[in-house]
């Protein structure tokens, strides 16, 4: 698919294409799609996850602080985003205790150097590479959410006997709202015309999928 | 293919691609392309963008490629379709414009197909594993398909609400009547090779494992027809014209019905890709069963109830 005078979503969907299928290919990610998990590993993967969503917020703030107004609309977005997302880490708390993890044993966990990556490149990619790049985490964790937490969710519910959304309800609930998250990150994205952003969004993107397939690798 | 057939691939077509293998046999100027998505088989934009290529590369280099093949490197599976994880990304986004970008990206290369034979091109569709929607459609494009009888194929989008929109309806009615595409595109049904073959959809039938041999005894005996057939196929072209324009209106309607998929219908989606992950994983059951499985699941609930299982998804 040619990219030049696209809008940028579809340009950053397609240039990051490889990235989201070289998440959906992974052996461990299909393996949890095919399988589910055990209680231990969701256990696991939950504890670890508690790390990416306590620290979306504070990436997304440190970003928008050094967005210029040149891109005002995009941090107006931001400030809209992390007041739909405050309190999300939350949830993972409350899933956590249902699958008999108490909330004092979940805050004291020390998460994975992988999570430390994680988080790690997001806070240098706002703060020394680009604001901007704050955009490429939404988009690939809205992509992971949206498109795969169907699936990841169905997996999860079936190999565990988990009821309704007991145990699963960030997973499940976050499946369906960022399906309208991705609406609204559809429109910012097509606002943003600087190619330095652009190329920042794209890389942190890129990024930010593989980097959580790999979280999902060690689980 | 053998190391020596391989080295002699032409410099104009040889390129390195990371989802298609090339080969290239020097006998009957037949260029086989095999595609290998993982983890389904299916038309991801990485695929479309070396399909295009090699087209280009074809076209340029005028006469030197009599045959094209399409194939698969992928066991029990020729192709099926288009990429769902796309769809459900570009569906979620509100994205009217990509999705129609991406279905007129595969209009394109499935118009290449329909007028290969003005660049003097026989298209051949190997089909030795499952096809479904843009893979029956891309094979039913060819102007002869060999499929295995072990294959099945079928258009399923309608258990999901939607309808092949990349030439289905076009190849179909060309082949086989409007009759016979009414009935497979809104019954969602899937078809054994033999039936397929009974309906006219397809030219041939090989014993499973045997496509390949049955490819080239067809090649070979076609060969010293090979001027008059292209003739013919041009001829036939007029008789039974596939305008661009009408592909065109169709995949746009297309995008537009996508765009109206419910929550449920994209949970149908998810479900059939998940049966083939684990198909993968080892699993005995993959995407045509889950199919046949729906279609089952709603035949019994709707004579019982009235109601199908799928609303009690939505």
């Amino acid at each position: 698919m040619q990219t030049a005078a696209l809008p940028f979503f579809i340009d950053l969907v397609t240039r990051t294409d490889e990235a989201r299928r070289g998440f959906e290919a992974n052996s461990k990610v299909l393996d949890i799609v095919a399988n589910g998990l055990s209680v231990e590993r969701y256990r696991n993967f939950l504890l670890e996850l508690y790390h990416v969503v306590w620290h979306f917020n504070p990436v997304c703030a440190a970003a928008a602080s050094r967005i210029t107004d040149a891109h005002k609309a995009v941090r107006c977005y931001l400030y809209q985003h992390m007041q739909e997302e405050k309190g999300h880490e939350e949830w993972v708390v409350n899933d956590l205790e249902v699958v008999g993890v108490p909330a004092a044993r979940t805050l004291a966990y020390q998460p994975s150097m992988r999570i430390l990556v994680f988080n790690g490149y997001n806070y240098w990619a706002a703060d020394r590479k680009h604001p901007m790049s704050a955009l490429g985490m939404v988009y690939a964790l809205e992509v992971i959410a949206s498109v795969y937490g169907g699936p990841l969710t169905a997996a999860i519910t079936e190999s565990l006997l988990l009821e309704g959304d007991r145990g699963i309800s960030f997973i499940s609930s976050h499946a369906e709202l960022d399906a309208q998250h991705m609406a609204e990150l559809r429109v910012v994205l097509n606002e943003v015309t600087d190619n330095e952003a652009k190329s920042a969004i794209i890389e942190s993107s890129c990024v930010n999928f593989d980097q959580f397939a790999r979280i999902l690798e060690a689980i | 293919m053998n190391d020596a057939l391989r080295r002699t691939m032409p410099a104009e077509l040889d390129r390195a691609y990371r989802y298609i293998r090339l080969e290239w046999n020097p006998e009957f100027a037949m260029l086989t392309a095999r595609m290998g998505v993982s983890p389904i088989q299916c038309y991801s934009l990485g695929v479309l963008a070396e399909l295009k290529q090699i087209y280009a590369d074809i076209s340029a280099a005028r006469g030197l490629v009599r045959y094209f093949v399409t194939a698969s490197d992928i066991p029990g599976v020729f192709n099926f379709g288009g990429d769902l994880s796309l769809f459900v990304l570009l569906v979620r986004a509100r994205d009217l414009d990509s999705l129609r970008l991406y279905a007129r990206r595969c209009i394109e290369l499935v118009w290449w197909g329909e007028v290969a034979a003005d660049i003097g091109v026989y298209t051949i569709a190997l089909v030795q594993g499952d096809a479904l929607g843009g893979g029956l459609e891309w094979a039913l494009m060819n102007r002869t398909v060999i499929i295995e009888r072990g294959a099945q194929a079928g258009f399923p989008e309608v258990l999901f609400n939607l309808f092949p929109g990349m030439g289905g309806w076009n190849v179909t009615i060309r082949r086989a009547g409007l009759a016979v595409a009414n009935d497979m595109i809104l019954s969602g049904q899937i078809y054994t090779a033999e039936q397929l073959q009974r309906r006219g959809l397809v030219e041939h039938v090989a014993e499973d494992g045997q496509g390949e041999v049955l490819l080239n005894q067809f090649v070979r005996t076609m060969d010293p027809r090979f001027r008059g057939s292209m003739a013919a196929l041009q001829a036939r072209r007029i008789a039974a014209p596939i305008a661009y324009e009408s592909l065109q209106a169709i995949v746009d309607h297309w995008a537009v019905t996508a765009m109206g998929l419910s929550n449920r219908d994209m949970r149908l989606m998810e479900r059939l890709a998940r049966a083939q992950i684990r198909k993968i994983g080892g699993a005995n059951d993959g995407v045509v069963e889950e199919i046949k499985r729906m279609e089952l699941d709603s035949a019994w609930d709707f004579e019982r109830t009235g109601i199908s299982e799928w609303d009690t998804l939505s």
